[in-house]
């Protein structure tokens, strides 16, 4: 796991997109030709580096609960809605079944970039309507997927992304520090799949995933002696998930799809610290539970002309699994329990594809229900209700070389935590926008 | 390629847009504000809990968060043209014990823990040419017969002489101090040393509480003034907590208990008035036992050693009849753990049964008066049941841990402080139709405070130098003796 605790700023994966964006605004308008093998030189060294240095850095998501829904920029640019189509090769997250249908080796890298903002108003404990920024940061999950057709029908595949995420910091003298100030969580998803054409119509897809994580929390702890001491709990996991889909084509003009990711029970270890230290605190090794929720799709697509392929999606996500946060410590044999409560909840996802010629155009909206009940809402991850509207394109370059976009505003909806148990009631604000590239290269 | 950078464009754009532009609406939260009411002069009565002790001393850095001073500028946030709110301070580490030493306990070490004085030098009272009246009129020691009293037997000696300066040409009691300042909002909590001098020492000295009818006249009688002259004045009084459940009574029982129990024995304890033999015995587990004070923390490591110790520290011309110090230190009847150093269920029952009195007195006179009541009595029965919760912190009563009380474990710490005003000012938001904003308990320093919530569960015995509390008396020594 040291590997992936390089300390660099996500701001420079940042800025190896910004590069790509000058090679994409700077073209030669007389040969058109020539920049597209200069794009194609430059880009893939570009995403090359940029996906390198993506895995390298500390990179924290941004999703509902701590969900991470942006898989591959095609999807995204619908809205997610993808279980049923699954036509390209984030089909290792949506709908493993899709991969039967891919033809040839192929490779697909991307990244994206999420841009939230969050408030604070309370808490209403103190009579108050003050107002607490959280910090800005950028966040830069990303995705990576290899595919190669074994024979006509069956596909074996791998990927690369980190579906849970969250990264959360307040000003660190801020009115809730004692409840937190920093949150760091990533997951990253290894998923060597498989899928099988049954019939023209039918194909089915599996895989398992090997899941790394690392997690981050800090917070003020109240010190006789110094007013600015601070406990930081690291911890990491591995655990195996598995994932499994089916997809069934009724016509050249409609398909079904279905799949489901299974739970993954991360089990932590790791340490505790205090600063500045002392015999009283219960510093050293520490266990916590993680469990990474189940999630399902089902989805239907429907071309009604040539050009225009239009998806509706359903997710449900099983986040009743999040119970509590339980860390014990091993020095005093104590375990801090910080209770969650989570329900289970769904995603509604429609999207639409237009193609003209060598480009798509390409719009959705998404709805992602909350599973944070009022009364456990929290700075950590202040919860609520999301709109999403999507819009993006894929373009052609060459028949090897293919580049989708996609931009993606998440309407959060104002969230009041009510009751809550840690007596931190408020009202939170949050926004963000999400930019999704991906550059996919056949063989 | 033209319609690609188009497109690129129009989606960078909208970025830059929502990104710059973000509509964060402000929710319709509370406004700060004083409601119909004017307040130009807030002026608190009190003892040393309105004074701001702190860990068995007056200093500044502590009087910094006495409750008055938090709600004075919990009261400038919502508009009232207060000013400055004026105290008289002892700068740190603040007032002298008997020896010349400052008194102020500290945390010397974790391990243990280690409380007490440092030894040092202690403080200077500051601001003491103040041309007026003070506006924090709490008196450390001062029985609720000190606010109208001019004789000096109750307006609590030389440290109410830090206060009220009355050879300095000012007035001889609280009450008339008050009247000079003309304020429209009052905070008048007195009462409590009325029965907590009682209970801090034993039950020994004074041998009872303030008897209730006479508590009852000098209520009537205050706070009948006190509306008289000021009909306009918004009054808040505060009625008395069980003391019985502060740190001071709570920490050293639990510890001895273990031990007792891990030796199979009984402490053996002068029951209420014995000095000599005593004929008290206890597992101290038991339904309802005898609480051993703070005080006593040092004698509880010298259990079932011979030791004359106890009478030694305190002067003793001679030990009391029957008494062998050569027997096994609070095991033997004959060597038994003093009657000052414990609160047996007798003693309980008057401190039990005082507060009771007291506290009726105080709401029904209140309510006769137009004086909204702060009822300190359930909210601390709620904390000791539940604790405290705020902004993610879980405050007890448990001794250090806890982080509601100082060191002394009779006075509350900084936070405990603002915990204080932030209840007074729930009732004077509700009472009066104001708004204030509460005192932000996160932003005020935690000493002492939770090490971790994970060793409040555990009985500590601290170690507290016997010298410590010499000169603790004078903080609520005195009650009213038929």
């Amino acid at each position: 796991m040291t590997s992936l605790t390089i300390n660099t700023s996500p701001l420079d994966s940042l800025a190896s997109f910004s590069s790509i964006w000058c090679v994409v605004l700077s073209p030669d308008p007389t040969n058109t030709h020539k920049t597209k093998e200069v794009f194609l030189k430059h880009s893939l060294r570009l995403v090359a580096s940029a996906a390198v240095l993506s895995v390298l850095i500390t990179s924290t998501l941004y999703g509902g609960g701590f969900q991470l829904n942006e898989h591959g920029a095609r999807a995204m640019a619908m809205g997610g809605a993808f279980a049923a189509r699954a036509s390209d090769l984030s089909a290792i997250y949506f709908n493993p079944a899709g991969l039967a249908f891919q033809k040839g080796a192929q490779v697909l890298l991307g990244a994206t970039l999420i841009f939230p903002k969050t408030s604070f108003f309370g808490p209403d404990q103190l009579n108050t309507n003050q107002e607490t920024k959280m910090k800005s940061q950028v966040f830069t999950p990303i995705n990576l997927y290899a595919s190669y057709e074994i024979m006509d029908g069956l596909v074996g595949a791998i990927g690369v992304n980190n579906p849970y995420g969250l990264g959360t910091e307040w000003p660190s003298d801020w009115t809730g520090k004692f409840i937190t100030q920093k949150v760091d969580l990533q997951t990253f998803f290894i998923s060597p799949t498989i899928s099988y054409k049954v019939t023209d119509q039918l194909s089915v897809g599996a895989g398992v995933n090997y899941v790394t994580g690392e997690v981050t929390i800090k917070r003020m702890v109240s010190d006789p002696f110094d007013p600015h001491a601070t406990t930081e709990i690291e911890g990491t996991a591995n655990a195996f998930g598995w994932n499994a889909g089916v997809m069934y084509k009724f016509s050249p003009t409609l398909q079904l799809g279905a799949s489901y990711r299974s739970e993954v029970k991360m089990e932590a270890t790791g340490t505790a610290s205090f600063d500045p230290a002392r015999s009283a605190y219960p510093a050293g090794d520490i266990s916590s539970n993680l469990h990474l929720p189940a999630t399902g799709f089902v989805g239907v697509a429907y071309s009604p002309i040539d050009e225009l392929w239009i998806e509706a999606d359903y997710q449900y996500i099983g986040w009743s699994s999040y119970k509590e946060l339980a860390i014990t410590f091993k020095k005093d044999n104590s375990t801090s329990v910080s209770p969650k409560n989570y329900e289970d909840t769904y995603m509604i996802r429609v999207g639409a594809e237009y193609t003209m010629g060598d480009l798509q155009l390409r719009a959705g909206y998404l709805y992602d229900r909350s599973p944070a009940p009022a009364k456990y809402v929290e700075p950590l991850l202040p919860d609520a209700n999301r709109n999403g509207l999507n819009l993006g394109f894929g373009y052609r370059l060459s028949k090897q070389l293919n580049i989708d976009v996609a931009y993606l505003f998440l309407k959060i909806d104002q969230r009041k935590a009510v009751d809550t148990e840690i007596k931190f009631d408020g009202t939170y604000n949050s926004m963000a926008s999400l930019i999704g590239v991906n550059i996919g290269y056949s063989f | 390629m033209r319609t690609v950078i188009k497109m690129f464009m129009v989606l960078l754009g909208l970025a830059i847009v929502t990104l710059s532009g973000c509509s964060d609406s402000a929710p319709s939260g509370p406004v700060a504000s004083l409601g119909p009411n004017t307040v130009t002069k807030y002026v608190s009565v009190g003892n040393s809990l309105t004074q701001g002790i702190q860990s068995n001393a007056l200093y500044e850095s502590a009087q910094l968060y006495s409750f008055p001073y938090l709600i004075a500028q919990q009261l400038t946030k919502a508009g009232a043209s207060i000013g400055t709110f004026e105290q008289v301070y002892y700068t740190d580490p603040g007032t002298p014990d008997a020896t010349g030493k400052a008194s102020r306990m500290e945390i010397i070490s974790l391990t243990g823990p280690v409380i007490g004085p440092r030894g040092l030098t202690p403080g200077q009272p500051k601001n003491t040419t103040l041309t007026r009246p003070f506006d924090n009129l709490g008196i450390a020691g001062i029985p609720l017969a000190g606010f109208m009293d001019e004789t000096g037997t109750y307006s609590g000696g030389a440290t109410g002489q830090l206060v009220l300066r009355s050879q300095g040409g000012f007035p001889k009691s609280v009450y008339k101090h008050l009247l000079l300042l003309k304020p429209d909002l009052v905070t008048f909590w007195l009462g409590a040393n009325d029965v907590l001098g009682f209970a801090t020492s034993g039950g020994v000295s004074p041998s009872s509480p303030t008897p209730s009818a006479i508590f009852g006249a000098l209520y009537t009688q205050a706070l009948d003034s006190l509306r008289k002259n000021l009909p306009n004045a918004r009054i808040v009084v505060a009625n008395i907590p069980d003391v019985r459940a502060i740190p001071f009574f709570t920490t050293v029982g639990p510890a001895v208990s273990a031990r007792l129990s891990a030796l199979g024995l009984s402490l053996s304890y002068q029951k209420r008035g014995e000095q000599g033999i005593a004929t008290g015995t206890t597992k101290l587990n038991e339904a309802n036992p005898p609480m051993l004070t703070l005080v006593s923390s040092t004698y509880a490591t010298l259990l079932g050693t011979p030791t004359g110790r106890f009478y030694k520290d305190n002067r003793f011309p001679a030990l009391p009849p029957g008494i062998d110090t050569t027997k096994p230190f609070g095991l033997d009847p004959r060597n038994p753990w003093p009657s000052a150093l414990i609160l047996d269920p007798d003693e309980q029952a008057l401190v039990a049964q005082a507060t009771n009195d007291f506290n009726a007195t105080i709401n029904s006179v209140a309510s006769a008066k137009g004086a909204a009541v702060v009822d300190f009595f359930s909210i601390f029965n709620k904390i000791k049941a539940e604790g405290y919760a705020i902004s993610g912190e879980i405050y007890t009563t448990a001794y250090v841990s806890g982080g509601l009380f100082s060191l002394d474990g009779v006075h509350p710490s900084s936070r405990g402080y603002a915990i204080v005003a932030n209840e007074i000012l729930k009732v004077v938001n509700q009472k009066f139709g104001m708004s204030i904003p509460f005192v932000d308990v996160s932003q005020v320093p935690g000493i002492p405070a939770p090490l971790s919530k994970l060793t409040a569960e555990k009985t500590i015995l601290p170690l507290i130098p016997a010298e410590t509390f010499k000169s603790f008396e004078w903080m609520f020594r005195q009650s009213v003796e038929e």
